[in-house]
C-alpha cells in the first residue's frame, strides 16, 4: 500500500516535470487511434451496407435447354465445386413465363402471340453472404459461364462489383493504420520515456544508490506508458465520436446518406482497441527501460 | 538476525581492490567492525579510504576477498536484497552526489523516499536535520547554488535521513570552519551513541585528535590501527 502511494506519487513528480513533452505523446497517440478507428469505422460500416446489398445478390445462369434431373444433379455440383452457396434453384422455361406474366401485370396480352417457350430456363445461384464469397462474384460467373451449355451469366450491378473493390480498399488501409498505430505508439512512448530516463540519469542512478528498489524506479514508466494508452485511446476514440456524430446530424434528413443507418462501434471493440493501446504503450515504455535500466 | 550479525556489522577478510589498468588501491585488508563502533580512517591522499567506503556498499566489487555487512556476503546481495541493504547503509559521499537541480530538501528527501516513508514524516524529518545542521533557511535553495560547505552538509544530512544502521561518511568537514565542524561531529556522535556503526574517512585530525574512538590507517594498500577504540 505504502508503495503504491510512493510511486505514484513518483508518477505525479514525473509528470510535472515534463508535462509537455508527455502531452505531445499523448496527442500523437491520440491522433493514430484517431486515424485508425475512423478507417475502421467506415470498414465496419461498408460491411453492413454490403450485407444488405449482398441481400439481393444473386447470379442467373441461362441455360441452352432445360436439363433434365439428371443434368441439374450434374450442374448443382460443378456448382459447389467452385464454392459453397446459400442457394441454387433451377427455373423452367415455364416458371420463366409466369414469372414475367407477373412483372407485367396487367400488360400480359403482350405475350398472347408469342411461343410458350422464348424464354431461356435457367439457374439461380445464390452466393454466401460473406465477404470471400461476395468478392469473388466476378470470378464465380466466369466459372458459371464455363459450364457446358450456359448461354450467359446475369448479376447485379456493375457498382455491387465497384462497391467490394472499394471494402477491400478499405480493409488495406485499415491494415496500414493499424500498422501506423503500432508504429506510433511504441516508438513515441519508447521515446519518450528514452529522454526521460537519460535526462534523469543522475536521479535514477542515486535512486539506486540510496535503496531504491528495481519496481519503485520501473513501476512510475509502467504507469506512464498505460496512462499513455489509456488517455490517449480515449481521447482519439471521442474525437472521432465527435466527428461521427457531427456527420450524423449534417446528412440526417432526406439524402442518399440515410438509406443507410450508421453505426458506431460496439462496446467490445471499443474496450479492445483501448485495450490494444494500452499495451502498445506498455510495449514501449518497456523497450526503453530494458534497453536504458540496466541494473 | 543471527547472533553474528549482532556483533560484525563490517567484515573484510584479506580484500584486494585493483583498479584498471593496474592500480592496487586495496592489498590484503582484513578488518572487522563491530555493530554501534565509531571508527576513523585516514590516510595520505590516495590510500584507498572512498575505495574501503564504496566496497562495503557495493559500488564497486572486490577484487580479491570477502566483504560482508551484518553478515552478508555483499557480492551475492542482488535486487531487492541489495537495496534493502543500501536503505540501511546511509553514505555521504566525498563528491556530494547531490542533484544540483534540486531544491535541499528534495535532495534530502530521496533518501527516504526510497523506503515509502510518508510525505509529512519526510518533510518533518527534513526540517529537524536541518536545523540541526544550522540550513534552515536553505530548504527550498538549489543544491547547485549553495556553498561547497553547505553542499557538504547536505550531503550528510542525506545519508542519515533514513536513520541506516551502518554510517558511512567520506570527509564530512573539509570545507567547514570549526564551529561547524563541531556541529557535525556532535550529530555523527549523537547517532553512534544511538546505536548506529559509523565509520568516518578523513584527513582532518582534529576531528579525532579529542576523542577515544578506533583509529586506522590506510598506508601502502593495508589497514593499521593507529588507536584502539573504547566502546561506549
Ligand atoms: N575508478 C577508478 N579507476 C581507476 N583508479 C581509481 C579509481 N578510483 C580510485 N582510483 C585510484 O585508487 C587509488 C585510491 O583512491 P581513493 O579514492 O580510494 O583514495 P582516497 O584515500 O579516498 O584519496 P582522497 O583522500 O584524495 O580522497 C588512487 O590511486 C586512485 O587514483
Ligand atoms: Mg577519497
Amino acid at each position: 500500500m505504502r508503495f503504491i502511494f510512493a510511486v505514484l506519487r513518483q508518477v505525479f513528480k514525473n509528470f510535472r516535470q515534463t508535462w509537455l513533452s508527455q502531452l505531445m505523446t499523448l496527442l500523437t497517440v491520440s491522433l493514430s487511434v484517431f486515424i485508425f478507428a475512423f478507417f475502421y469505422l467506415v470498414y465496419i460500416n461498408m460491411l453492413s451496407i454490403g450485407d444488405k446489398l449482398g441481400y439481393d445478390l444473386r447470379l442467373i445462369v441461362y441455360l441452352e435447354e432445360e436439363p433434365i434431373p439428371e443434368l441439374q444433379e450434374q450442374l448443382r455440383r460443378k456448382i459447389l465445386a467452385f464454392d459453397e452457396v446459400e442457394e441454387i434453384y433451377f427455373v423452367s422455361r415455364q416458371e420463366a413465363l409466369e414469372r414475367f406474366k407477373v412483372q407485367l401485370g396487367e400488360d400480359q396480352d403482350v405475350l398472347q402471340d408469342m411461343p410458350e417457350d422464348f424464354l431461356p430456363p435457367s439457374i439461380e445461384v445464390v452466393p454466401l453472404k460473406n465477404l470471400r464469397s461476395l468478392n469473388q462474384v466476378k470470378l464465380f460467373s466466369e466459372y458459371l459461364s464455363k459450364l457446358p451449355g450456359t448461354i450467359k451469366v446475369q448479376y447485379g450491378q456493375d457498382w455491387i462489383e465497384r462497391f467490394y473493390y472499394f471494402t477491400r480498399l478499405v480493409s488495406i488501409i485499415v491494415v496500414l493504420s493499424a500498422g501506423l498505430l503500432i508504429l506510433t505508439s511504441v516508438f513515441m512512448v519508447s521515446y519518450k520515456i528514452r529522454l526521460t530516463i537519460i535526462g534523469r540519469k543522475a536521479e535514477l542512478e542515486l535512486m539506486k544508490l540510496v535503496g531504491a528498489t528495481n519496481s519503485y524506479i520501473r513501476t512510475p514508466f509502467f504507469i506512464e506508458g498505460i496512462l499513455q494508452g489509456l488517455l490517449g485511446s480515449t481521447l482519439g476514440l471521442v474525437a472521432l465520436f465527435g466527428l461521427f456524430y457531427w456527420i450524423k446530424i449534417k446528412f440526417s434528413g432526406p439524402g442518399i446518406l440515410n438509406i443507410f443507418e450508421f453505426s458506431f462501434f460496439e462496446p467490445p471493440i471499443i474496450v479492445m482497441i483501448s485495450i490494444v493501446s494500452i499495451l502498445l504503450c506498455l510495449t514501449g515504455s518497456y523497450s526503453s527501460m530494458r534497453k536504458y535500466l540496466r541494473t | 538476525m543471527s547472533e553474528h550479525s549482532n556483533n560484525t556489522m563490517v567484515e573484510l577478510i584479506k580484500v584486494s581492490k585493483t583498479y584498471h589498468p593496474n592500480i592496487q588501491a586495496l592489498s590484503g585488508v582484513s578488518i572487522s567492525i563491530r555493530s554501534g563502533e565509531m571508527v576513523f580512517i585516514t590516510g595520505r591522499s590516495g590510500a584507498g579510504k572512498t575505495t574501503f567506503l564504496k566496497l562495503l556498499c557495493k559500488m564497486e566489487l572486490p577484487t580479491r576477498g570477502l566483504v560482508e555487512i551484518d553478515g552478508l556476503d555483499i557480492r551475492k546481495m542482488r535486487g531487492n536484497n541489495l537495496s534493502y541493504l543500501r536503505q540501511q547503509i546511509g553514505v555521504a559521499y566525498q563528491d556530494f552526489k547531490l542533484l544540483t537541480d534540486r531544491t535541499v530538501s528534495e535532495n534530502i528527501s530521496i533518501a527516504m523516499e526510497v523506503s515509502y516513508r510518508k510525505p509529512q514524516i519526510i518533510r518533518k524529518r527534513v526540517k529537524a536535520l536541518l536545523e540541526e545542521l544550522d540550513l534552515s533557511d536553505k530548504h527550498n535553495s538549489m543544491t547547485g547554488d549553495l556553498s561547497r560547505g553547505e553542499q557538504q552538509r547536505v550531503t550528510l544530512a542525506r545519508a542519515v535521513a533514513n536513520s541506516p544502521k551502518l554510517i558511512l561518511v567520506d570527509e564530512p568537514t573539509g570545507n567547514l570552519d570549526a564551529t561547524t565542524t563541531a556541529r557535525v561531529m556532535e550529530m555523527l556522535i549523537g547517532l553512534n551513541n544511538s546505536g548506529a556503526t559509523v565509520l568516518i574517512a578523513t584527513h582532518d585530525h582534529t576531528i579525532y585528535r579529542d576523542v577515544e574512538h578506533r583509529l586506522l590507517e590506510l598506508r601502502g594498500g593495508q589497514m593499521h590501527q593507529l588507536r584502539d577504540g573504547v566502546m561506549q
